[in-house]
Formats: C-alpha cells, structure tokens, sequence
C-alpha cells in the first residue's frame, strides 16, 4: 500500500479500485433497465430510479411491484425493507470517516458493495486520503449503475442478444470481489467458523428464494456462532482471539 | 409517471438515504462522546462483528449463480478456486477478481463449445 501512501489523487486510486464492481453493476444495471421498460416506465424514468433509489433488488421490486398495481404505500415500505440491512454499514465505516462535512451526502453511494470495499479500504488509508478514496469510487460504482440502466433501457434487447454470454460472465466479478474482501478476515477458527456459518446461510437461503432476508439473517447465525465458541472457549478456560 | 408515483419514488430514495445516513450520524455522535479512544474501540463490539459478516453473507447470496445447474457450480467453484489461488500469491484486490472472472469465463465458454 506505499504506492497509495504516495498518491496524490487519492479519487483516482478509488476510481481505480472500484472497477471490479463494474463487472457486477453493469449487467445488473442493464437488466434493471430492460425489465423497467418492459413493466412500462420510459427510460428516463427508470434512469431517475436508479439515480435517486440506487439500491439495485429494491429497485427491482419497487417496478415490479408498480407494473402489478400494488398499493403505493407497500411499494415504499417493501422498498424500505428490503434496505434495512443498510443501516449496518455506515456505523462500521464510522471510526475511519474525517470530520468532512462530505461524507453525509456521500453514504447515498453505500451500497453492499461500496461497503464492502470501503471497510476493507478505508483502515489502509492515510486519513487525508479517505475522502478522496471513497468519493473516486462510489461515485464510479453510482455513474456505472446509472449508465447501465440507461444502456439497458434502450438498447437491453439488443444487448442482451449480441453478447449472451457477457451477462453470463461478468457478474462473477462480485463474488471474486467479496471474496477478496472476506478472506483476510479467516484470522481464527472463531472467525473462520462465524464467517464460514454466515457464508453457508446465505448462500442456502438464496437458494431457497429468501435473498434479502437471508443477508442479515445470516450475518445474525454468523454472529451467534462467534459467541457461542467464545462461550465454548470461555467455558474451556481458553482464548481463541 | 404519475405525481404519485414520483412521490413514491422520492419517498423510498430519500428512506433509503437516511437508512444508510442516520446510522452513521448517531456513529459519529458516540465517537465524539468516545473522544480519546480508538475509533474501533468506540464501535460496540456486536457491530464490529457484524460488519465482516455482512460482507460474508454478501459473498454467500453472491455465490449463487443465475441458472444454478451442475454446470455453473463447477464454473463458480473454478472462478472461487483461481481466485483464492491469485489472492494467495498477490495479495491484492484487482488480479485476482480478473483471474476469477477470467477462470469462470473460460468454463462457461469451453462448455458451450463442447
């Protein structure tokens, strides 16, 4: 990390580093401009919903929702629901955020992805440096997500026929992404077990169907885990930390 | 769009903005009451552990792929191992998310071709 220490321009380092996300957001982008085309919203306006709402399932059920005539106010509070699991995010990024007066408007870029690679990020940094690292890239993750439902809403079809396999592809890049990022947390068999639980919950509750719930529900069972082994080890007279 | 539904756009971008800003504001606040001490000791322990694992279940429902048959799980479970093989040597963010993709990729391809 000496080169970034080096840096004077620290956005550009973030541009940089968040390119990986684009490999998820692109294809996600276009379909949620595909899809809101199809259910009927023009695609300016579905451009506005990625701008404003900018929380890609929400956005996906907030249309769905719209096109089977659901009434609004469900629409909201479902919308709402599903990005309850944001309010995790900004207070475990909290401790390495400077006293910018920035950094409010910018958690509308905190998505699980942002997250994720700004709490990796973010500790690294030289704090002079943070501001500039985290507006470099979620204002690139925020650009790709806007620029990719507006591609999707006029040229999806198209798109989607041309390169089938691109969409196939490219969103492997998130997995690899969070992979990255969660490996170096494997530091104990207290941790290796927390992460390894939260990891298998999630994965079997998509399976099941249950995607938004199963995110915090498994980081909940993950949780449940480190302390029962801390209870365990408690218990044991050891220390497993 | 309606005006309604302009209002219910509206309505769930700015929920959603103070979802993820007034947790960080009340963060702040008991930083500041925590002065002295260490940003990451100030944060409460269940939320400090919270945070990994969130990206941990993130990897989790990320992992599944969008048509999952026998044929995507291997690409997926190719793609995971060249990436932990990449992260193992380099120790960095971006070449071992490209030789994931690349590995996945290149599964996905060579299936279709045979």
């Amino acid at each position: 990390m000496s080169q970034l220490a080096a840096s004077p321009r620290p956005w550009l380092v973030g541009l940089r580093e968040a390119i990986p996300l684009l490999g998820g957001y692109v294809p996600v982008a276009v379909s949620f401009g595909l899809i809101s085309v199809q259910a009927g919203f023009s695609p300016w306006e579905a451009v506005v919903v990625s701008t404003l709402i900018y929380a890609g399932a929400s956005q996906f059920l907030f249309v769905g929702m719209v096109a089977g005539g659901a009434p609004l106010w469900l629409v909201i509070a479902m919308t709402l629901l599903i990005n309850l699991r944001h309010v995790v995010y900004g207070p475990n990024l909290a401790p390495w955020l400077t006293a910018s007066r920035w950094w409010p408007w910018l958690m509308h870029g905190l998505t699980d992805q942002v997250f994720a690679l700004a709490h990796h990020r973010l500790p690294q940094l030289p704090e002079a440096q943070r501001l500039g690292w985290f507006t470099g890239a979620a204002l690139l993750a925020w650009a790709s997500w806007i620029a990719g439902t507006a591609l999707g809403a006029v040229a999806g079809n198209w798109l989607m026929a041309r390169w089938p396999l691109l969409g196939e592809i490219m969103p492997f890049a998130l997995p690899a992404l969070f992979l990255v990022l969660v490996v170096p947390r494997f530091t104990s068999w207290r941790w290796s077990l927390a992460l390894g639980s939260s990891i298998l919950v999630a994965l079997l509750c998509t399976l099941a169907g249950y995607t938004n719930v199963g995110i915090p529900f498994a980081a909940a069972c993950g949780a449940l885990c480190f302390y029962l082994v801390k209870a365990d080890t408690a218990r044991a007279g050891g220390d497993d930390e | 769009m309606s005006n309604t539904l302009w209002l219910a756009v509206l309505a769930s971008a700015i929920g959603t903005l103070l979802l993820r800003l007034v947790p960080l504001l009340w963060m702040r606040r008991r930083l500041r009451q925590h002065d002295g001490e260490n940003g990451s000791e100030a944060l409460p322990q269940w939320l400090g552990i919270l945070g990994p694992l969130m990206i941990g279940a993130l990897f989790g429902v990320s992992l599944v792929p969008r048509h999952p048959d026998a044929l995507s799980w291997l690409a997926t479970l190719i793609g995971v191992a060249a990436t932990l093989i990449t992260w193992r040597f380099t120790r960095s963010l971006g070449w071992p998310i490209a030789a994931g993709v690349a590995a996945f990729g290149a599964v996905v391809i060579l299936a279709g071709l045979v």
